[in-house]
């Protein structure tokens, strides 16, 4: 049997005005693995998660999503699916407290509404109940079970962003996209989200990061893809992406004959 | 420990609340007050709308008064030319006004922002000048007269001590709903809305929908209120329901604290109190007074004038309990 496709791109391409900011992507991303995402500023990784999430339409190609066409897909549809993310400006719900904010993660994952709500109907309790004890199992995973309480962002940065991960991982997705989980972290943070990341996939939740933090991606990903100004340039192990010439000429800023 | 003492006191403050609401029609108390009060409840009830649709959600709505308008026309014209029985008035009148907002949710969401903000102030102007028309077709120059009163089975709400209970009631049960709804699922994804659009949709929140949805509820709200409105007023014209109005309904919501569902009382009633009291007296200056509350308001407490007196309250309770305990 072949190995298993969790997403696969085929011909992405995104332009804003006559700026070209993913050009013919092919991407084949393998179930269950750590994958990274790495290039210099501007080679189109955020932009290539803001197309598998639908933040915006894109401009050619295909996404496929565990083999179905996820193209005409309505962002919020995708959540339910199994694709969450994180962002790189972590967008925490800053008028909600911590826990609240894992609980909002557990709206694919519970339908009552307005009415059961307003009437507070025996579904909205049984509901709500399954709500926060999910939520308190996903904050306690990333190991804030004791800031419950607290408002979101009076937590520092790196707890803001375990924060952020726990959220997305309460919606139960099949694959997660981190944007820089790394960003502003020192490095104890660092370790415990290194930590933190590769338990994920131990859950079988596939995951791919947009990092720029070397060592960190070096020490987890299984598989490293290499953008450059909108196309893919490289991938393969660690290792083998280390000895590129293109990658280190795209780092560098040689021209590559 | 703190949570408790502090729900112990929010309940006290609720018994308290309803232990008022329950005395003040009577002539020993506050019983010379009792229409003042029967329309700070009625605009309590657009206000709490308003905190769901802005505060919470964070969409400015400028023309809620549009909604309230159609709630009273809808009810006084069938009520008066068509002969509706009330009730069913004012259920029809919330269906076509819940229908309308619905109607108009999709394309006025597809603006953020100011311009949000303009379109429902247009929406507000075009439904005033509507409601003129109506004037004209259905009733008298100024307005439409001879609505009925409310009543059930031979109980006739025909006096303001009975109103006042019965429009009390209306109030309470919507505060309740409110509060129910923010403390839910639903309350969580309107919140969340408010925070980053972004998020809410990355964690499966149809952001567009959600908006459509409250501001259909808010618009219930103000339609009942409406219909609240016609029938104890038995006369009503197109003035409460101009631009005015609802920059008045805007700065009850500021007052009360945006984000504050039980704030909604509170807000209503000094801003009323306020204009029918005192800003009369500027006559067309009002408006600026309006805007120069608003705009201090919004500075100096953004969370609201009852929040922060809340707040202020809260330390002062503190400050007492130390020396209690301290001696």
């Amino acid at each position: 049997m072949s190995r298993s496709v969790i997403l696969e791109t085929k011909g992405l391409s995104k332009a804003f005005g006559g700026l070209v900011a993913l050009d013919k992507v092919d991407l084949s991303i393998e179930t269950g693995k750590i994958i990274a995402v790495i290039g210099p500023n501007g080679a189109g990784k955020t932009t290539l998660f803001n197309l598998v999430t639908g933040v915006y339409p894109m401009s050619g190609g295909e996404i496929y999503f565990q083999g179905a066409l996820l193209n005409k897909v309505p962002p919020h549809k995708r959540a339910s699916l199994g694709i969450v993310r994180t962002f790189q400006h972590v967008y925490l719900f800053g008028n909600m407290n911590v826990l609240e904010n894992v609980m909002l993660g557990r709206h694919p994952r519970s339908s009552y509404g307005f009415l059961e709500a307003a009437l507070r109907l025996p579904k909205a309790r049984r509901e709500e109940e399954a709500i926060s004890l999910n939520a308190i199992k996903y904050l306690n995973l990333v190991g804030l079970g004791t800031y419950a309480e607290h408002d979101a962002l009076s937590l520092p940065l790196g707890q803001q962003k375990l924060l952020a991960i726990a959220r997305a991982l309460a919606t139960e997705p099949r694959l997660i996209l981190l944007d820089e989980p790394g960003a502003g972290l020192n490095t104890l943070e660092k370790r415990q989200l290194s930590d933190l990341i590769r338990n994920i996939r131990e859950m079988g939740v596939s995951v791919i990061l947009v990092e720029h933090d070397m060592p960190l991606v070096m020490g987890i990903a299984e598989w490293v893809i290499v953008l450059d100004s909108g196309a893919k340039i490289a991938e393969g192990t660690a290792a083998q992406i280390q000895k590129d010439r293109k990658v280190i000429a795209a780092y560098l800023g040689e021209e590559v004959e | 420990m703190i949570a408790r003492l502090k729900s112990n006191w929010s309940y006290l403050a609720i018994a308290t609340l309803f232990a008022f609401l329950i005395l003040a029609p009577f002539d020993w108390f506050l019983g010379q007050y009792t229409t003042l009060m029967i329309v700070i409840g009625i605009y309590t009830i657009v206000t709490v709308g308003l905190c769901l649709l802005m505060g919470y959600t964070g969409q400015v709505s400028l023309g809620q008064a549009a909604f309230f308008g159609m709630g009273a026309y809808i009810s006084a014209i069938l009520s008066t030319t068509y002969g509706f029985n009330p009730w069913l008035a004012m259920l029809i009148a919330a269906v076509i006004t819940g229908a309308f907002a619905y109607t108009i949710g999709s394309p006025i969401f597809r603006l953020k922002g100011n311009y949000l903000a303009m379109a429902t102030l247009g929406l507000g102007l075009i439904m005033w000048i509507v409601f003129k028309q109506l004037n004209q077709s259905f009733g008298e120059p100024d307005g439409i007269s001879g609505i009925p009163y409310l009543s059930i089975g031979g109980f006739v709400f025909d006096s303001s001590f009975r109103r006042y209970f019965l429009v009390w009631a209306f109030c309470l049960v919507i505060l309740l709903i409110s509060q129910n709804i923010i403390r839910s699922r639903t309350g969580r994804a309107l919140r969340a809305i408010h925070g980053s659009e972004a998020a809410a949709e990355s964690i499966g929140i149809n952001v567009g929908r959600f908006k459509v949805k409250i501001l259909v509820l808010s618009a219930v709200y103000a339609s009942l209120a409406g219909s609240l409105f016609a029938h104890h007023l038995r006369y009503i014209g197109a003035q409460p329901f101009d631009f005015l109005a609802s920059v008045k309904l805007v700065v009850m919501a500021v007052i009360g604290g945006l984000a504050s569902i039980w704030g909604a009382i509170f807000g209503a009633g000094t801003t009323h109190i306020l204009s029918d009291e005192l800003l009369l007296r500027f006559g067309d200056w009002d408006v600026v007074i309006y805007g120069l509350i608003l705009v201090l308001v919004m500075i100096f407490m953004p969370e609201g004038l009852f929040v922060k007196l809340k707040e202020v309250f809260e330390r002062l309770r503190l400050m007492y309990r130390k020396k209690g305990v301290e001696p």
